[in-house]
């Protein structure tokens, strides 16, 4: 056995990089249910959809996973524009559990047409970061690890700026918080909403173009993620962003040394425990105590 | 005019005969062409192991092209697929399907094994013969199911022959033994296991994991962590594969990240892995049920139709060669006398030295292939292609 506390902060490294990508994952699918109050089944779909959007950009730009990223964020968008329009709108305003079906309808449209146009063989998405491995103090890191991280820190510095400073996100927090009274200020209801699904779903692509390059990237990678996702969003209480970041990077760490002191097939017993441990002694998650001051 | 009647009588006379001829002949004409055979399919096109499934939906349906050109004992081939996923619940819902719909003859499939176990009652039930051609588990085959066939080398087949090469040809002592918890990947894993510490080998620890971790790189640090590793056997899916062997290259546990460990897997990976994983393949070391560079006969026709029907510029891998010989097979078993499911099942367990694109088919009493010709090593080269190990 080798000295054990380079191995620690290795599994420290590997946790923390992990739980950026699941924050990035869910920072979607929390503002979401933050704003709206919806579920999202569809996010997971999304997150495929945009990583396979990074993955042919970055082959028709030789390779230039920058532009990738930047492509997927819009893909995301659009996707989210599209299907709002299409689908939810039309749904909203009825009883509650419609939209929640709704998105699962959207999951596995997706799902199925992604299989149809892509194949069911993996791809292989590589990051020219992900070969790029520095090693330092018996430790490593690629430098995809690297990008993750500092793509995660923007994202949630991003979102938390245009909810806190812009008078959009303002009124995105009001109608977080009401949605009747919201309307009677003159707040578009609509068009925020619509917003919303827009930078949820942006969030997504996002999401998947990072994760692209650590996926087996099928027309079902999405999946693998996203019931994780959802625990996230319970345990750092139900659409809080602050929440979502503990929760995600928490999960992210136990994974690491569940893998590390145990089995990394007890990862999702760990995980799930703790999820069911919350939902008993806290309902309201680990941060918030009223949804309405979530976002 | 006695000109004109005796051309009328000729004329007459020739269209009585045709009408005879007509009528003796009618009864042949009426007849109904014979009954296809119906081949169902039960093959996973979604999920993780989709790869395996319509790669092997590849190789039937070029074998069916290529029968139904004259056919068989008069008898055409007909494909029936239903997507079985590679899990016990989807393949049991597919094989519902396709026996209560297509009423197949014989089914090939399904891709993995716990599929293949769940779907084996059903099909016994049924009485039609169960061709696998990629499952690994010893479950499989060793209870004796008198309706499933195997033709695929089973767990103890590849494992023990593996760690014997792993132990007197690359002097490895010590192994981490990685695999997917399903039955094959514990089954492979375990007869492994068996069989190395047997040579007098060690294992330092066995790690299992679902079919939903993406992640590796917690993996290779708990693998950094043991030390010194001769041996890293693994038993994953292609997707799961490529991931492993970069996590292990980036903690640099491999030869190809600057370690010393070398990555050993059985059948499990198709031709393209080695390209899909780049770099961190260098050294890896597996085994094949086709290997595209011999030169036996079948290997090369097979070959020669694949690129014609796909494409020159794509090389199939073991699971197009395993759809096509499992067709193939059923084929031979027709061609002896086989019409429908319990005589093709008898000629099948009476196939004698089939030669298929992946090697010979000989069935013992359990109906599993013991041809040891369907095992190839090769090592992945610093080009990304093959070298042919001279491994027994």
């Amino acid at each position: 056995m080798l000295d054990l506390l380079p191995i620690l902060a290795q599994q420290i490294i590997n946790g923390l990089v992990l739980g950026s990508i699941y924050v990035l994952a869910t920072l979607g699918l929390t503002l979401i249910f933050g704003v709206l109050g919806q579920i999202n089944f569809a996010h997971a779909d999304f997150m495929t959809l945009g990583a396979f959007a990074a993955y042919f950009v970055a082959r028709a730009s030789g390779g230039n996973y920058l532009i990738a990223i930047v492509a997927a964020l819009l893909v995301g968008a659009l996707l989210g524009l599209v299907v709002n329009q299409a689908v939810f709108s039309l749904l909203r305003g009825q009883d509650e559990t419609r939209p929640l079906v709704a998105t699962i309808g959207v999951s596995v449209l997706l799902e199925n047409a992604a299989l149809a146009f892509l194949g069911p063989v993996p791809y292989t998405f590589d990051s020219p970061y992900s070969s790029q491995v520095i090693r330092a103090a018996g430790m490593y890191f690629t430098m995809q690890s690297v990008l993750v991280m500092f793509i995660a820190v923007l994202a949630v510095g991003s979102l938390y700026a245009f909810l806190k400073l812009t008078f959009v996100g303002k009124a995105l927090r009001a109608l977080s918080q009401d949605q009747e009274a919201a309307g009677l200020m003159g707040i578009n209801k609509k068009a925020l909403i619509a917003l919303t699904f827009v930078v949820g779903s942006a969030f997504a692509g996002l999401a998947g173009a990072m994760l692209g390059p650590i996926l087996v990237l099928t027309p079902f990678a999405g999946a693998t993620v996203i019931v994780k996702c959802f625990a996230i969003v319970i345990i750092g209480g139900f659409g809080n962003v602050e929440g979502t970041i503990v929760a995600g990077l928490m999960i992210g760490l136990i994974e690491s040394f569940t893998t590390q002191m145990l089995s990394p097939g007890m990862s999702d017993i760990v995980v799930f425990g703790i999820l069911l441990l919350t939902l008993a002694v806290r309902p309201t998650g680990l941060i918030a105590e009223r949804r309405e001051e979530n976002v | 005019m006695g000109t004109l009647r005796r051309g009328f009588s000729i004329a007459s006379m020739f269209l009585v005969g045709v009408a005879v001829l007509e009528l003796s002949l009618a009864p042949a004409n009426a007849q109904a062409p014979a009954p296809s055979i119906k081949i169902g399919a039960l093959l996973a096109t979604s999920g993780p192991g989709a790869y395996q499934g319509a790669q092997q939906k590849e190789g039937a349906e070029l074998a069916i092209e290529q029968l139904n050109k004259a056919g068989v004992n008069g008898r055409k081939f007909q494909l029936f697929h239903e997507d079985s996923a590679c899990g016990p619940l989807p393949a049991t819902q597919a094989a519902k399907r396709l026996i209560e719909s297509a009423k197949p003859d014989v089914i090939i499939g399904e891709s993995c094994s716990d599929g293949t176990l769940a779907v084996m009652p059903l099909v016994q039930q049924a009485e039609i013969p169960l061709i696998n051609a990629s499952a690994s588990s010893l479950k499989i085959t060793e209870p004796g199911n008198a309706w499933t066939f195997r033709i695929f080398p089973h767990a103890v087949m590849q494992s023990d022959s593996f760690a014997r090469n792993a132990y007197d040809k690359l002097g490895a002592r010590t192994a981490v033994l990685l695999y997917e918890n399903t039955n094959a990947g514990i089954d492979t894993i375990d007869t492994f296991e068996k069989a190395f510490i047997a040579k007098g080998g060690k294992v330092l620890v066995k790690i299992g994991f679902g079919r939903d971790v993406n992640d590796f790189t917690s993996i290779a640090t708990r693998i950094a962590g043991l030390g010194l590793v001769d041996i890293i056997p693994t038993a994953s899916l292609e997707g799961q594969g490529v991931k492993l062997a970069q996590a292990l290259a980036q903690a640099g546990i491999t030869k190809a990240g600057g370690g010393k460990a070398v990555q050993l897997s059985n059948i499990w990976l198709p031709a393209g892995f080695d390209e899909k994983a780049g770099k961190p393949a260098v050294g890896f070391i597996r085994i094949v049920q086709f290997n595209h560079l011999e030169n036996r006969a079948p290997v090369q026709e097979f070959l020669k139709l694949y690129k014609a029907k796909y494409g020159a510029d794509k090389t199939p891998s073991h699971l197009q060669a395993q759809g096509y010989d499992q067709v193939m097979l059923i084929a031979d078993a027709i061609r002896r006398g086989g019409t429908d499911a319990k005589s093709i099942r008898d000629h099948l367990l009476a196939t004698k030295n089939f030669e298929g694109a992946t090697g010979h088919v000989v069935f013992d009493g359990k109906r599993q292939n013991s041809s040891p010709d369907t095992i190839h090593y090769v090592e992945t080269t610093a080009d990304l292609g093959w070298k042919t190990l001279d491994w027994q």
